[in-house]
């Protein structure tokens, strides 16, 4: 039994690391467009150095309010979970 | 490159040690360990945000929450 | 389990209470610096969290009656809906339309283009929304905390 469970586990092992040999060189994606005009574009409308905060906060503000959201249902669950009887 | 490999493997060993020792309160430190060489992998792929979440959710609240866990319940894995 | 021989130490103490003040402060500056520097909301309210750790773990039940559960749910609500009317005040062209960028009113200078050193009254919305958000996020997980620690004994 316990051969059987190292044999999987290589197996799996060995196409992760397959897998990641086959990746694409950091820093190159297949699609730039999007990329490259948030980058030319973000001082512009929406006046802020940090594009990473344009990006999340004016370009997709939606998904912020989404994860709010999930916050503020897990502080709830816990509150459900260690009330008085 | 030589900072980077040895990063990613302390990280694998720590995370390692952590579920063999059996004392719970130093399985905690080699999560806390594992959290922080974590956040320095993820400064180095340049996330400079993802990496001030993850040193402060998971070196400090998280570890806050498993010590007081631990304190209320028992020491050593039986 | 423990709470028969439970006497904290001195130095414990005098080290949370002293540690507070500056992580409260640096939460703070992370928040209020997020479209200048990496950060924002999410990451400062983490560290603000930070603190009120430290100060359950180290203190123990002289801690819990100190802060009451009502005042961090009122907080974590109206942060919630401040971000949220933030967000409907724009309505004119879109949802969550950027409407102080630009203008010159409260935070709409025009940055340069290019690499500049920061204006910190730039960016229209993004440090209103970032304020809330850290606010939020800050009650959020304290209150977690709390729950846990009282719902325990």
């Amino acid at each position: 039994m316990k051969q059987l469970k190292l044999v999987f586990f290589s197996i799996f092992a060995f196409f992760f690391v397959f897998a990641m040999l086959m990746l694409r060189p950091f820093g190159s994606p297949q699609r730039t467009s999007m990329d490259h005009y948030i980058i030319e574009n973000s001082q512009k409308e929406a006046a802020c150095n940090n594009v990473v905060s344009a990006v999340v906060f004016d370009y997709r503000g939606f998904d912020t309010l989404g994860e709010s959201t999930v916050l503020f249902a897990a502080v709830s669950g816990v509150f459900l979970l260690f009330r008085r009887k | 490159m030589i900072i980077e490999s040895l990063s990613l493997m302390l990280i694998v060993l720590s995370a390692a040690l952590a579920v063999k020792v059996k004392d719970l309160l130093i399985s905690t430190a080699f999560l806390a360990v594992m959290s922080l060489l974590l956040a320095l992998q993820y400064y180095l792929l340049q996330a400079p945000d993802v990496a001030i979440t993850e040193a402060a959710v998971g070196a400090c609240l998280s570890t806050a929450i498993f010590v007081l866990a631990i304190k209320h319940t028992s020491r050593v894995e039986k | 389990m423990h709470a028969e021989n439970e006497k904290n130490s001195k130095i414990i103490e005098f080290a949370a209470l002293g540690l507070m003040v500056p992580i409260i402060t640096f939460g703070i500056y992370v928040i209020a610096h997020g479209h200048l520097t990496p950060g924002g909301g999410f990451q400062g309210g983490a560290i603000m969290a930070t603190a009120f750790a430290l100060l359950f773990v180290s203190l123990g039940k002289k801690a819990i009656e100190s802060i009451k559960g009502e005042v961090l749910v009122a907080l974590e609500c109206i942060a919630l809906i401040g971000f949220i009317g933030i967000a409907f005040l724009g309505m004119g062209n879109t949802f969550f339309f950027n409407f102080l960028a630009n203008s010159g009113v409260l935070f709409g200078e025009k940055v340069p283009f290019g690499p500049n050193s920061g204006i910190f009254s730039s960016a229209g919305v993004i440090p209103l929304m970032n304020f809330f958000v850290g606010l939020e996020v800050c009650c959020g997980l304290t209150l977690i905390f709390f729950l846990i620690f009282k719902g325990a004994d």
